[in-house]
């Protein structure tokens, strides 16, 4: 974590290397810091994000997509929804974009190991997920790993290269469904939770972690609890308007946690303590 | 031998030409129109120094401005894009006249800016800051320090203290730099006698008995703490608050700030932070347009449960510092005295 | 203003905001308050903490009308028939104040036997109001000793704007609810100094203090005064100049300050109006659409950059000081005019803002003592403050009306020039929001008040959302006789089914392509209230 420094909001410039649409509202932008030495020292951890400056747009938060495991590129998939990421949208390859952090509490990975994972996901929801499993697959993650992903149409499916590599990888079974199907669409159609019904879960060794729209994360949390899972089992990440991402603006508070800060990684039962109006529906 | 001293009023002014030479000179001031600001002294001659009113505004304003640079950049073409610090001298500065209120304020100013990450543009101003109080023998008419327990009086946060004790000022220090003033000036300080102590003793006991407000603040806090604030408290004063946010501006501790790009060419701009308010929809509105506050009915909430609530659950004592200033400039009537009342009416 | 003025003789609020915190009965009529005048509807929740009843008369469910003890959701455009009914269910029940009817007024019989000849039952379902509402306000409000009307541009921006306000005078007068304090008939102005502008004679009929042109005396002074001959004649209203269109009345215009292209009805109209002057200059503190057609643009200085004084809303006239010299090339609004006049031959030798208040002070009575030595270090002074020794006037009326008796004018229902249709379902009303100033020209600017309120938003029933398959957040189609605009919507309850709101402020949505040329006869206000249109998802 950055912590004294003179240059606390002051960000690093990093060139676009490839731009992947993934769907016709999410675009994976492939990035390295200009400075190449810094590059080589940059780390992060599933989970963290970084704030991105676009010229004369601000900054916005955004989580990483890619795996530190890997090392080169860092990934961030941005979904198309306001000022920024629309002006995000129409930068191309060589084109600069500014970054700093990486900030927030990550997913805890070494209480992964060991455990089976269900990865349950909505839309752009699958970028910080993407990011474990990758990392724990890198780490040749010895247990059973189970990927529920839903989207709305079928050519809203992101992620297809990824999706398909763990489709073939051993101990992987990688589930889709969208809301509405369409010609040659002969996979699942309605919701995620309808496929969680199809898997064979042993809860008590299992974590299970989530991450997409409120309304899917209420309906999963539902089905979870009712297959046994324990508060403390079930991890998700939360979205929130943040400005500083260091913990001091304070925009991004639920409670008296900062999900900047405290987040954007909680558990359940981290949640639970907390008036959250996801949860509440 | 205690280590505190008198100050005689009629030299107070002279000190106070002695300590500007070496700093900028910040202190309430009466302006022509009548109004009582905390302001830089160019020329001692030409200002009143008025201790008599509570300024109107906290130092809130000196460690972070309303709005500042915090770099600037630049972005000739796509493939470039460079951020520049902005370098800004930043003078020893000594803050006179300060009341316990707002020393109490600068204390948490730190605790927001220095605790998780150490905010580079305030630190640069605090560090080089003396701070000289007065402790407030005349509580003001919407004062409220006795409730939230860091007035009338107090005994930390500064670096001199003053207690006026009619023709003199009692003088205390807290920190070194304090001490170092006295010795430096030491022909404006005599020692204190046991009389001179006894007389601030018998200040503090009456300005505790004139306050004008009686606020349950505890109450509200032991409320607030056991969920015990209906709805119906946070409806009514949503949707009395007409969304100015001239209570997170005048707030010596609200410091909830946005950052926004102002830009300056088609290839440059600046990094501007600016203070924002909670009480905004925008503050938590996403980007997608959601918001995960219910605007309507809860809009206000989160100011009053931050400073009395999650402040002290995790600090220990609530944030708010019993200065009043968001009673006066109020026009909805949404302010924490009135949210305190309510609280505390409901349930009797 | 027409209509205060033929009732009462005076066209402003006849209380200070102040008084609004004593009254016992508030009655909000066409005005958004808490929106577009916070600083009133601070002293309405002051009063309903004092124990007073707030009635809300206003087709939509804002804020202050989910406060309210009674809101009465009119049909809009019905505004006469409602405060006819009032008016009458007043007199049946005896709570009409006879004492001050015969001493203070005029021509109550006109208003009585208009009154008789109502059919109540009939009245309510044309107002859409039930009758029992209607009843119960009729009776707060005519039982209060002290009782405020507030009202605002939803009761002038109509066909029937002025017959509106003298409704509301009649209401008033039937009571006995002016001349008092803590007791009035209080029009809301729509921007800070609009009043001062009416003061100053910005209205094409009037001197300075409302000293009328063709009346030979009052013109004869100020060509004395100005060693000039001036016109006998009344000029053109707003509409006539900028609705001309091509054969228009007027060859060059001088715009100051204002931004026709947006905030005028029927934008074609008056786009081409402009497009066929010989010279259009403006002078404004941004390049606003309007100054954007103009031959030569003026910059101006903006308020922090000159010396003067505003009127508000209750006829209080305060100081305004520089605090920074004009930025750039910008001048003040009275360096340009004198400039501008020297060069047309007729030089304005004016030292400072302060000698042009001296000559106001001697030309316009209701301005006599308030020159700005008076109006320095205080809140100003509140007209009539017809000398030096005269302390201003709190509320107007006193002892008597400023024309004499107070006049009742009889009003009768005038149906708006454009109702929905089967071909234009929807009746659309404009207005403001609360984070946004007039066309946007300011407070468009802001990062902040943009990121609150950055785009114009539709308000929409949610049944009707449904059946045109629109959720909150659509966009929407929106087309009049005149013109189409897109828009997004938010469906809410605040509108009725069949009615919809939007706001004016931003260019990127110009509602004024829709809304109606369709003017008060008196005032020639435009009817920006009501519209038909025709909606669609996009």
């Amino acid at each position: 974590m950055p912590s004294q420094q003179k240059d606390l909001y002051l960000p690093r410039p990093a060139e676009i290397r490839e731009v992947i649409a993934e769907n016709s509202q999410i675009k994976t932008f492939v990035l390295s810091f200009v400075d190449r030495q810094y590059h080589d020292k940059f780390s992060y951890a599933p989970g963290q994000f970084l704030m991105v400056s676009i010229p004369h747009c601000g900054e916005a938060p955004i989580s990483v997509s890619s795996t530190p495991a890997n090392g080169g590129t860092i990934h961030l998939s941005v979904r198309r929804a306001g000022k920024l990421t629309e002006a995000m949208h129409d930068m191309k390859k060589g084109d600069v974009v500014g970054l700093r952090g990486p900030y927030g509490r990550p997913f805890p990975m070494t209480d992964l190991a060991g455990r089976d994972l269900l990865f349950v996901a909505g839309g752009i929801g699958l970028a910080p997920l993407r990011s474990v499993i990758n990392t724990c697959l890198a780490a040749g993650h010895g247990r059973r790993i189970t990927i529920l992903y839903g989207s709305r149409t079928p050519s809203d499916i992101a992620f297809q290269a990824d999706l398909a590599t763990w489709g073939q990888t051993a101990n992987v079974s990688c589930l889709l469904t969208v809301d509405r199907a369409e010609p040659g669409w002969e996979g699942d159609v309605g919701l995620v939770t309808a496929l969680l019904a199809q898997c064979c879960l042993a809860p008590r060794e299992s974590k299970a972690l989530l991450c997409g729209p409120p309304m899917m994360i209420r309906a999963v949390l539902a089905e979870l609890a009712g297959r046994g899972f324990a508060d403390e089992d079930i991890i998700t990440t939360m979205e929130r308007h943040m400005k500083c991402g260091v913990g001091i603006c304070r925009h991004c508070h639920m409670d008296d946690k900062l999900v900047c800060k405290d987040g954007p990684v909680f558990t359940l039962e981290e949640l639970k303590r907390l008036n959250v109006l996801e949860l509440r529906g | 031998m205690t280590d505190k001293y008198i100050l005689k009023k009629d030299h107070l002014l002279p000190l106070l030409r002695k300590l500007k030479k070496t700093h900028r000179l910040i202190a309430p001031v009466q302006n022509r129109h009548g109004d009582t600001l905390f302001t830089v002294i160019d020329n001692l001659d030409e200002v009143r120094i008025d201790l008599e009113n509570q300024a109107q505004n906290s130092l809130k304003q000196f460690f972070f401005p309303q709005q500042e640079t915090l770099f600037s950049y630049s972005n000739p073409a796509g493939d470039s894009y460079h951020f520049e610090p902005v370098a800004e001298e930043i003078p020893p500065t000594l803050y006179f006249g300060v009341r316990p209120c707002d020393l109490a304020a600068v204390l948490y100013l730190d605790v927001v800016f220095l605790k998780n990450a150490k905010d580079p543009n305030y630190l640069q101003k605090r560090q080089n800051s003396i701070l000289v109080g007065l402790n407030c023998n005349d509580p003001f008419a919407s004062c409220f320090c006795n409730a939230t327990r860091n007035g009338p009086f107090t005994d930390c946060g500064f670096d001199l203290q003053l207690t006026d004790l009619g023709d003199r000022f009692l003088v205390e220090y807290d920190r070194s730099r304090g001490q170092e003033i006295i010795s430096q000036w030491r022909q404006f300080f005599a020692q204190a006698g046991e009389q001179d102590v006894k007389a601030q003793y018998q200040a503090f006991l009456e300005a505790r008995g004139k306050f004008k407000l009686q606020v349950h603040l505890d109450q509200a806090v032991k409320k607030l703490a056991e969920d015990e604030v209906p709805d119906s408290v946070w409806e009514e004063l949503s949707m009395r608050c007409q969304d100015c946010g001239g209570c997170a501006y005048i707030c010596p501790t609200c410091t909830c700030f946005t950052i926004s790009d102002l830009q300056t060419s088609d290839h440059a701009g600046e990094r501007i932070r600016s203070w924002d308010a909670c009480t905004f929809s925008g503050f938590t509105r996403m980007a997608g347009g959601h918001n995960p506050v219910d605007r309507q009915m809860r809009g206000i909430e989160k100011r009053f449960r931050h400073k009395l609530q999650f402040d002290v659950k995790k600090d220990n004592r609530p944030s708010c510092v019993g200065c009043g200033r968001c009673v006066n400039i109020c026009f909805g009537g949404t302010d924490i005295v009135r949210f305190i009342n309510m609280t505390c009416c409901e349930n009797s | 203003m027409a209509g205060l003025a033929t009732t009462f003789g005076s066209g402003a609020m006849t209380n200070s905001i102040n008084e609004i915190e004593n009254a016992q009965v508030m009655l909000v009529i066409g005005s958004n308050t808490s929106e577009a005048h916070p600083q009133v509807a601070r002293r309405i929740f002051t009063a309903m903490d004092r124990g007073a009843r707030l009635i809300v008369i206003d087709p939509r469910r804002t804020l202050l009308a989910r406060r309210a003890d009674i809101h009465l959701a009119i049909r809009p455009g019905t505004d006469i028939p409602l405060l006819n009914a009032m008016m009458r269910i007043i007199l049946d029940e005896n709570l009409a104040d006879d004492l001050f009817i015969e001493m203070r007024t005029e021509n109550f019989y006109g208003l009585r036997d208009m009154l008789y000849r109502l059919d109540l039952e009939e009245t309510a379902r044309l107002t859409g109001v039930d009758l029992a509402g209607i009843r119960a306000a009729a009776q707060l409000y005519g039982r209060a000793q002290k009782a405020v009307i507030c009202y605002c541009l939803g009761i002038t921006q109509h066909v029937c704007g002025t017959g509106n306000v003298q409704a509301i005078a009649n209401l008033a007068m039937l009571t006995g609810h002016v001349e008092k304090e803590d007791t009035g008939v209080d029009p809301l102005r729509g921007q800070n100094n609009v009043q001062g502008a009416c003061d100053m004679g910005a209205l094409p009929n009037v001197f300075p203090s409302y000293q009328q042109v063709d009346i030979d005396d009052y013109r004869e002074k100020f060509e004395r005064a100005w060693h000039a001959c001036l016109p006998s004649q009344p000029g053109l209203t707003l509409m006539e100049m900028t609705h001309g269109g091509k054969n228009g009345p007027l060859k060059a215009m001088f715009i100051m300050g204002e931004n026709p292209v947006l905030s005028d009805p029927v934008q074609a109209r008056v786009e081409e109006t402009l497009d066929n002057l010989e010279f259009l200059l403006v002078a404004d503190i941004f390049l606003t659409e309007t100054a954007r057609r103009a031959h030569v643009v003026l910059p101006a200085a903006s308020f922090a950059e000159k010396t003067g004084t505003f009127t508000n809303s209750e006829r209080r006239v305060q100081m305004v000081r520089r605090v920074i010299p004009p930025l750039g090339q910008s001048r003040t609004d009275s360096d340009i005019i004198m400039d501008l006049s020297a060069r047309l031959g007729y030089a304005m030798d004016y030292e400072s803002p302060a000698e042009i208040m001296e000559e106001i002070s001697m030309l316009a009575p209701i301005y006599g003592g308030m020159q700005h030595d008076r109006l320095e270090n205080s809140w100003g002074l509140q007209w009539p403050c017809w000398d030096r020794r005269h302390s201003g006037t709190p509320f107007l009326h006193k002892y008597y009306f400023t024309r004499g008796k107070g006049r009742f004018v009889p009003t009768v229902h005038e149906p708006p020039a454009e109702l929905p249709d089967e071909d234009y379902p929807f009746l659309l009303i404009t207005g403001r929001i609360y984070h946004q100033y007039h066309t946007g020209t300011m407070s468009r600017h802001s990062a902040l008040l943009s990121r609150e309120a950055g785009e114009a938003l539709l308000q929409l029933h949610p049944g009707d959302g449904r059946r045109l398959g629109v959720r909150s957040g659509d966009l929407v189609r929106m087309r009049s006789r005149r013109g189409e605009v897109q828009v997004k919507a938010q469906l809410t309850e605040t509108v009725k089914a069949g009615e919809i709101y939007t706001t004016f402020h931003f260019s990127e949505m110009p509602v004024n392509r829709l809304t109606i040329s369709a003017k008060d006869h008196f005032s020639q206000c435009p009817e920006y209230k009501i519209c038909a249109v025709h909606l669609e998802k996009v």
